[in-house]
């Protein structure tokens, strides 16, 4: 290629693209003052100020909306008082329980399943079918089977729970691990270090931000699988909570539960993403 | 004396229709510091990996001192392009994981690596993360956990290749006080003419198509580095000048223009 048709070709390149966001359009200049963090909290003013609006104005009836004031009202009732025999506090310890303990649980299966997917044939082959298998179906369709199986007990819904969060976990893990550079394993395996050796003191160490990001999804997973846990025989639980409201129609703790689920998994994801930030300092700098 | 010795080492790789390597002998005596050269595709790295037990070679064996070498093994010590550092470690666990390896005491391999960290002139920087340290004193620290195996050989894969020229300048008489100090034999890979020169004691120059040796030289600078001649002075020798030029034909000889 010669050097007049390179530059007619960067030329018409630049014409295509005006005007377009892609990498090499040009940098354009901040309009002042605007942040996606300000727009963030101006469209939720914005909600809450409909919110109040349609509620104030009667739009919905406050059976189908409560307004924000009741739900806020119900939500400094609830913690006090409790509703269904415990209050928010104890709901939400159930629950934080429960999908903590399905973490643990998935932690313990699902590391050592990605491992095995991540280095041996034999791994992948025996457990890939079978995650493909697990990681589309819905909490909801295998519930039933775990309560035929293993009655209705706090073990049933710890285990729904962990069966959202095992693929996460055991795939986030296994890609942890393929992706671990050779040169790394030769260098560890030239100074003299044993498979075992290298699969932990190299392999599980390099994988540990994507182990550690795999956490990060089943914990999302897990928490929004909390209701369908709960819908077998609880007695407390966020979700036990919401539902028993809907059955009576108490919208405004319905919406309350609904608004602390989503402010618990708020802060649920800040608190890992701080743990990632102090357990693997060097992601993304290499 | 230890040898490791490459013997008629042929090397193919699958699904390639032509051997990677064809016959190619090479001894590395525990004095030695040999150098190969080549242009791209020749096969030196692939040469390499033999000596280090990363491949197999399809005819010709590896050995050291007669044994052959079936795998890795920390009597042959390798140090890459890319440090392959462990960033979740400080540079002095670093230096310190073929002890730890060895189940050796915590305050006995802190002691070692941090004698170590001061033969690479970075004594203060033990504590620091890798990801703090510029590109050369990444690859130091690679090199000093090279050593800290006490390896019989050090086997070098373009350790210098990765780095800016001013301190690749630097790292070359590095590399010479270490071999001096480590007593190890050394093979290395380069690209560089004049590093070459400057490191060496054999240099040997391989071809592509399919990789063979078609010279081989002794150029002599290293030794009068190591007998105490600045490095300076070698490099304006006017004799430098000369083996830069015969290397240079060397490597691009019966190269189509």
């Amino acid at each position: 290629m010669t050097i007049s048709s390179y530059t007619e070709r960067a030329g018409s390149r630049t014409d295509e693209t005006d005007g377009l966001s892609v990498p090499w359009s040009r940098p354009r200049t901040k309009r002042a003052g605007v942040s996606a963090r300000m727009v963030s909290v101006a469209t939720i003013l914005a909600v809450l100020a409909l919110w109040t609006l349609s509620a104030r104005l009667q739009l919905v009836s406050p059976v189908f909306l409560p307004s924000p004031l009741a739900v806020w009202n119900k939500f400094v009732a609830v913690a006090q008082n409790g509703f269904v025999d415990a209050t928010l506090a104890q709901h939400a310890v159930a629950s934080l329980g429960r999908v903590f303990a399905a973490l643990a649980a998935a932690i313990l299966v699902g590391v050592p399943v990605g491992l095995a997917i991540g280095i041996s044939t034999i791994g992948r082959g025996i457990f890939d079918p079978l995650l493909e298998f697990l990681r589309p179906i819905p909490p909801l369709a295998y519930l039933p089977l775990v309560v035929i199986w293993f009655g209705i007990g706090e073990p049933s819904k710890i285990l729904v729970i962990a069966i959202a969060m095992l693929a996460p976990v055991a795939l986030s893990t296994a890609s942890g691990v393929r992706g671990v550079s050779q040169e790394r394993i030769n260098a560890a395996r030239s100074l003299g270090a044993t498979r075992a050796q290298v699969i932990r003191h190299v392999i599980l160490p390099s994988a540990l931000p994507s182990i550690l990001t795999g956490l990060r999804i089943a914990l999302g997973a897990g928490w929004s699988t909390l209701v369908a846990a709960e819908l077998v025989a609880a007695t407390r639980g966020l979700g036990f909570m919401i539902q028993s409201a809907a059955q009576f129609l108490v919208t405004d703790v319905v919406v309350m539960g609904i608004l602390v689920i989503a402010a618990i998994a708020f802060v649920l994801e800040f608190i890992i993403r701080r743990i990632e930030r102090l357990l693997v300092p060097w992601a993304g700098r290499e | 004396m230890p040898h490791l010795v490459l013997d008629k080492i042929s090397i193919h790789y699958d699904g390639q229709p032509a051997p990677a390597v064809e016959r190619v002998s090479i001894a590395v005596d525990r004095s030695d510091f040999v150098v190969l050269v080549g242009r791209s595709g020749c096969g030196k790295t692939s040469l390499l990996n033999v000596a280090a037990g990363l491949v197999a070679p399809a005819r010709g064996t590896a050995s050291i001192d007669g044994r052959e070498i079936t795998g890795p093994g920390s009597d042959r010590a390798v140090v890459f392009q890319n440090d392959a550092l462990f960033p979740w470690l400080t540079a002095r666990e670093n230096v310190a994981f073929a002890l730890r390896l060895r189940g050796v005491a915590p305050s006995e391999r802190a002691r070692r690596a941090d004698r170590l960290l001061d033969l690479v002139k970075l004594g203060d920087a033990g504590d620091k993360r890798v990801w703090e340290l510029s590109g050369g004193m990444r690859q130091r620290v690679g090199l000093a956990r090279a050593l800290a195996a006490e390896p019989q050989f050090l086997l070098l894969d373009e350790p210098l290749g990765a780095l800016d020229a001013l301190t690749r300048e630097r790292m070359q008489t590095t590399l010479l006080d270490l071999w001096t100090a480590s007593q190890a034999g050394v093979l290395m890979v380069t690209h560089g003419i004049e590093e070459a020169l400057v490191l060496a004691t054999r240099i040997v120059v391989l071809a592509p198509g399919p990789g063979r040796v078609v010279r081989s030289f002794e150029p002599g600078f290293s030794r009068r580095y190591a007998a105490g001649e600045p490095i300076r002075a070698i490099k304006a020798d006017p004799a430098f000048a000369v083996a830069r030029g015969d290397l240079t034909d060397a490597i691009f000889e019966g190269e189509a223009a």
